[in-house]
């Protein structure tokens, strides 16, 4: 893509507020349910596809594409969600892993409707009001959604459904006696986390203006969560920091070498080890008060 | 027909061969440590970009196999000790990552020093002999691999069931706390569990590169298959990873040739009804 000066930092902008309601809505199972998945690129795949799908195939109209990649990650969500949370933290996250990688291979193969490797292209930015072509245009839009996403996921965060989901996670034999259902909350809080990861995919899509099947790789799957752990798991901004870092980092060293996954790696390796609370956690020891 | 049904299943099990490669040594870290090592398959690939350089040196095929494996398992061990030691004490999640960080470097890594085009060694004149079976040619390197593959889980079998040294690995596998309190050094034994694991990866990723080229990212989809071997049999159990490699690798062979469009889906559709009907695994116990 031929971008240059101001356009690039609008590119790095918009992919950063993607990211960062990627990672934040991923969090919700994360941090608060504290369930590793792996398979979190299937919802953002899924909005992505959703609104390349609609919008190639039925009709042109980028909000109804947003709504049907909603969607669709969505359904999803359930769906998955209700085969895999019931298992142990492990068979968990493999079972995740393993449903991203069957969408992945879906994308793949199925030609016909989705492009395979070359994936969807041509997405129109366009709805009944307005065409959004150029991406200095689509910014506000994208802006407008990042706003209120946030809200939304801390409206989540400080709400009584936010509290109950990091209890659950904190202690799920504690939470069973407040008599609530283990699963109910999990799969509802599953559920949330995909329908903003969908928003993030279907945001992604029409950024790019096009899908290809590797964005449902497993690979994908692990950024929100290198961006957690980057930000810190146990702040509402911790992902959105984690977001910003990782944006900065794969651009800067994309940029200076190819070689940004071993980067990745040392920079994980360093939080391993030293930071597992992320930034966030450095530099609220580091201030000595409280965020 | 018969026929080539018979020659897609040999060769599926040549197949299997490599993924029990990697699988065994998948499960047996898995079953000692509780350490997922999402780098298992990238070892299995270095061993390969190792055999590279070493064949440029010596020359020599089995001399070439030997030292790539050790020098793999060498890594192996040095990144155990140094990364994933320090996070014994906390949830297992952290070793996950880090493991999955391991991968992101020794990929970088082999990509930097041995670059991004698919390289690879050629095949000794001896291996090259070909032998009949039935009508079917074969590379005699084809029974070697698989030949060495079920040695190396009759010498696992060995090792663990029938020595001393195994039954103190027996012990860390049922109850690590328990192992600890009878004095039996579990850090010791999860960095053997890692070089001999790592050991068969890389000595595999040796072998390969005599008749298929190595590429960055290879390992990247190798993982995959090998965890669903794994997962299929039930985390832990060496007997079963080898009957699910040898599954997967014939269904592969099979389906390569009648119905290629669903091979990865197929497979993946398997590991998800095990996991959904018997998490445990085929083989494993709850």
């Amino acid at each position: 893509m031929g971008f240059t000066g101001d356009r690039f930092i609008i590119y790095l902008a918009s992919l950063f507020m993607i990211f960062s309601v990627f990672a934040t809505s991923y969090n919700i199972v994360f941090g608060y349910l504290k369930h590793v998945s792996f398979g979190h690129s299937l919802f953002y795949a899924a909005g992505a596809y959703g609104v390349a799908l609609l919008t190639t195939k039925l009709v042109p109209d980028m909000m109804l594409g947003i709504l049907s990649g909603i969607a669709l990650a969505t359904l999803l969500a359930v769906a998955v969600g209700a085969l895999t949370l019931r298992h142990s933290s492990i068979y968990f996250a493999m079972l995740t892993l393993a449903f991203a990688m069957l969408f992945y291979s879906l994308l793949l193969k199925w030609r016909n409707f989705t492009g395979g490797s070359d994936g969807i292209s041509g997405i129109p930015r366009s709805s009944f009001l307005f065409t959004l072509s150029s991406i200095e245009n689509y910014y506000p839009l994208l802006f407008v959604f990042f706003l209120a996403s946030m809200i939304l996921l801390n409206w989540v965060d400080v709400s009584r459904f936010g509290l109950l989901l990091k209890a659950l996670g904190d202690n799920e034999d504690r939470f069973k006696f407040t008599g609530l259902s283990v699963y109910r909350y999990k799969l509802s809080g599953f559920m949330v986390s995909g329908f903003f990861s969908g928003l993030a995919g279907s945001l992604y899509a029409l950024l790019l203006r096009a899908v290809t099947p590797d964005i449902a790789y497993w690979t994908t799957a692990a950024e929100p969560l290198i961006m957690t752990l980057l930000g810190g798991a146990q702040y509402f901004l911790g992902p959105s920091v984690g977001a910003f870092i990782f944006v900065i980092i794969t651009t800067l060293t994309a940029r200076v070498a190819e070689y940004w996954q071993l980067f990745m790696g040392v920079v994980l390796v360093a939080l391993l080890l030293g930071a597992r609370g992320g930034v966030l956690d450095l530099v609220e020891r580091l201030w000595g008060r409280k965020f | 027909m018969l026929e080539t049904i018979l020659y897609q299943l040999f060769t599926g099990v040549f197949r299997a061969s490599y993924y029990w490669l990697i699988a065994s040594g998948l499960t047996l870290i898995f079953g000692v440590t509780r350490v997922v090592n999402f780098a298992h398959a990238t070892f299995f690939v270095l061993g390969g970009y190792v055999a590279l350089t070493v064949y440029e040196l010596t020359n020599n095929f089995i001399a070439t196999v030997l030292i790539s494996a050790l020098v793999v398992s060498l890594v192996a061990v040095l990144s155990e000790t140094s990364l994933l030691r320090p996070l014994y004490r906390i949830e297992s999640i952290y070793q996950l990552l880090m493991t999955f960080a391991l991968t992101l470097i020794i990929n970088d890594l082999s990509k930097f020093i041995w670059g991004a085009e698919s390289r690879s060694i050629p095949l000794p004149k001896e291996l090259s002999t070909i032998v009949s079976v039935g009508t079917r040619p074969f590379p005699l390197f084809y029974f070697l691999v698989i030949g060495l593959s079920i040695a190396s889980l009759f010498l696992l079998y060995y090792l663990i069931e029938k020595t001393f040294w195994g039954l103190k690995v027996r012990a860390t596998w049922r109850d690590i706390f328990v192992a600890e309190s009878l004095r039996i050094n579990t850090r010791r034994i999860f960095t053997a569990t890692f070089f001999i694991g790592s050991l068969l990866a890389g000595f595999g990723g040796a072998t390969m590169v005599a008749f298929t080229p190595v590429a960055p990212g290879l390992g990247d989809s190798l993982i995959i298959t090998a965890f669903i071997i794994v997962v299929i049999a039930g985390l832990g159990n060496l007997f079963g990873a080898f009957v699910s490699s040898l599954m997967i690798g014939m269904l592969e062979s099979l389906l390569v040739l009648y119905i290629p469009e669903v091979d990865i889906l197929l497979i993946f559709v398997i590991m998800t009804a095990v996991l959904l009907v018997r998490p445990w695994g085929i083989f494993g116990e709850r």
